[in-house]
């Protein structure tokens, strides 16, 4: 048995070809001709594979699909009282298991809020729970960070291999895989060929030269108690996100965030209830049926979202942050909004008044 | 010369004193990203900058954010436009959600606004960038180890590529001098009709193949400046519920027919929709196909007259275009 491979950059497709048939493989492709963005799609032959940059969004949809359906409904009358009616229900379907190849190490991360709130908390949730433990990772080390990455910043790296079954090592023209755990370990053989010693070494090295970089200037792993400082501070929140559109890209590009919506759409006698991403940046996400809504303006939003993962979570959840570092709303955000300096800030501003 | 960001900021301290707060860009979060700046103490006044990453148009925090269609201390807003955005406000104005009085205009001429990810697509590899500006038909962009020079072709936004107006409609302060146009009249739709020669399966699969990727994030919708329906747009009131929380494909062309209908005659393509889109759909297509159509039945352009009555808010029994 060997637990390492090499497999060359032209054998790529060959090697996902040989993996699909196993099980649903996912992959990062571009948009679209002359786009520059990716995204992740099921493998078919006719994707190109983008490992050269990291996705616009990322493969959370795997786990947590945008849209899924949770149960299908049906309502029957009764021939014999018409004031009456029966209704169907058809529970979903079984998941099948899958691969998710070349995502980055803050992809792999981004589940670990999930875990937490959907796996090890008082309720369990059933839908993720199954694509959960039927889905396994083969994670890229990273060595394509660019000026919105922060890995570093929330205890990660470009070279953490946490929470991954499999790990890629760019290696000359092609990759050095490695199984980290059993399940891993069994899809060895289907991957590839032993890797050489040489290349061995060679991604080792790489490992090294990755896992002592350090991504990102500030610590934002300790801001739970600055946030609640600075809460009341509205000037403060309004400096930070006048230029905020309030529109859900930060919230939908985001790996750690899990807030959905839950809605019965139906027509005639039939229908679904499905469960669908939502996002905190929406006015209609706090809007309660009397009317009143909490959080009626973009800055009690955006405090929201800065609050829920730098203080909220870590009080409830260990002291863990809900945020990976990928820098994906930074990036993808139409204004710009660089959430690292307004966790900093916060710590800066309470300094200041002691 | 000098740098027309010094020119601003100047300009804008002479008046400072009558203005709540100046609407600029600043620094984003590389030199590669501009962002929006809303400037209320004078200090920061030297935050302001001018180059060919100001995209964003300042114009749709008006009404959304600052609701300038009325001041009570006598204040007023001082803003920066663009050609492109200066027709947002005209629009505004038009359709009474900002007061001409209100504000301080400050245009701009502009020669195009770079895109991102049309950048990153020609030079994947840029980092550390020092500067950017604009040197006849090319973008040079100097970073630490040396400077590269782009064809704007590549890397612009598609709106630019297609403007008629690089020179600000109305304005209280003009900085810098006027600029020819990229295109004349007769290239205003030549992207539109593009994707027209498609024969109607392939138009329709171009746009299932685009639209397919939409995530129903709103930013298209957010970012419009003429979009003014704020908390209480038809895609998500519960009551009625127009739209599903789907996300399949009849309901994401549904959204984007909605936006264009609401835009119609009233859109002033500066191209916001397109460039905010996290996957990159050509959604400002859509609404120019709807201004082309405008243009043709009733001869009207939205956003280049404050004193026209834009035609689908008025009636006009001697109508001839319909």
């Amino acid at each position: 048995m060997y637990e390492k491979i090499f497999i060359a950059q032209g054998e790529l497709a060959a090697m996902l070809e040989r993996l699909s048939k196993e099980m649903d493989v996912w992959v990062p492709v571009e948009m679209g001709d002359e786009k520059w963005g990716v995204r992740f799609l099921p493998y078919y032959r006719d994707n190109v594979v983008v490992l050269d940059r990291q996705s616009t969004i990322g493969p959370k949809n795997v786990l947590f699909p945008q849209v899924e359906t949770l149960l299908r409904f049906r309502y029957q009358k009764d021939s014999q009282d018409p004031s009456k009616q029966r209704i169907d229900l058809k529970d979903r379907q079984e998941v099948s298991s899958a691969l998710v190849f070349g995502a980055r190490p803050c992809d792999v991360r981004g589940f670990f809020t999930f875990d937490h709130v959907f796996l090890n908390g008082r309720y369990k949730d059933p839908y993720y729970a199954q694509c959960r433990e039927k889905t396994l990772f083969a994670t890229l080390l990273c060595d394509t960070e660019d000026s919105a990455c922060f890995c570093s910043s929330v205890d990660s790296g470009p070279g953490d291999r946490e929470g991954s079954d499999l790990w890629m090592v760019p290696v000359d023209d092609g990759y050095v895989i490695e199984a980290l755990n059993d399940k891993g370990r069994k899809l060895i053989p289907i991957m590839g060929k032993p890797a050489t010693p040489e290349q061995i070494e060679k991604a080792q090295r790489i490992q090294e030269q990755v896992t002592a970089k350090r991504i990102g200037e500030y610590d934002l792993t300790r801001s739970a108690k600055d946030f609640t400082g600075r809460f009341e501070d509205m000037d403060y929140w309004r400096d930070m996100v006048s230029r905020c559109i309030s529109c859900g890209i930060c919230t939908f590009v985001c790996p750690t965030c899990y807030c959905f919506n839950i809605t019965d759409e139906s027509r005639d006698l039939e229908g679904e209830r499905i469960r669908s991403w939502d996002s905190c940046m929406f006015y209609h996400y706090t809007l309660e049926a009397s009317g009143h809504n909490p959080r009626p303006e973009k800055f009690e939003r955006y405090r929201n979202r800065v609050g829920h993962k730098f203080s909220y979570f870590p009080d409830t959840y260990n002291g863990m942050i809900s945020c990976c570092g990928c820098g994906r709303c930074i990036r993808s955000c139409p204004v710009f909004i660089d959430i690292r300096k307004i966790v900093h800030h916060l710590k800066e501003a309470v300094d200041a008044e002691n | 010369m000098e740098d027309k960001a010094k020119t601003l900021q100047r300009e804008f301290l002479k008046v400072f004193e009558k203005l709540e707060v100046v609407l600029g860009w600043e620094p984003g979060y590389d030199s590669l990203h501009a962002s929006p700046s809303f400037i209320r103490q004078v200090e920061d006044l030297n935050k302001l900058v001018w180059n060919p990453l100001c995209s964003q148009n300042l114009c749709n925090y008006l009404v959304k954010t600052l609701n300038a269609s009325v001041r009570e201390d006598g204040k007023k807003i001082g803003i920066c436009v663009k050609g492109c955005d200066s027709r947002s406000l005209v629009a505004l104005i038009q359709e009474k959600f900002v007061t001409r009085e209100t504000l301080y205009i400050v245009g701009i001429p502009c020669e195009g606004t770079v895109n991102w990810h049309r950048l990153m697509r020609f030079e994947p590899s840029l980092k550390d960038v020092q500067k950017v500006t604009i040197q006849g038909q090319e973008l040079v962009v100097e970073t630490a180890q040396k400077t590269y020079r782009f064809p704007l072709q590549h890397v612009m936004e598609q709106r630019c590529l297609h403007c008629r107006y690089p020179n600000p409609i109305i304005y209280d302060l003009l900085v810098g001098e006027p600029i020819t146009p990229h295109a004349g009249d007769d290239q205003a739709y030549g992207d539109v009709e593009k994707i027209e020669q498609y024969s109607l399966p392939d138009r329709l699969k171009f746009w299932e193949k685009e639209i397919d990727r939409c995530i129903r994030c709103y930013a298209c919708r957010n970012a419009c400046p003429l979009c003014v329906c704020r908390d209480s747009c038809i895609v998500e009131t519960r009551t009625p519920k127009w739209l599903a929380q789907r996300c399949d494909l009849k309901e994401k062309f549904f959204y984007h027919m909605i936006h264009a209908m609401h835009l119609a005659g009233r859109c002033t393509e500066c191209g916001e929709c397109e460039r905010v889109c996290p996957v990159e759909i050509p959604v400002t297509l859509i609404k120019k196909k709807l201004n082309q159509i405008v243009k043709e039945l009733l001869d009207y352009e939205a956003g280049i007259d404050p004193q026209k009555q834009p035609p689908l808010l008025t009636f006009d029994p001697s109508e001839k275009g319909i």
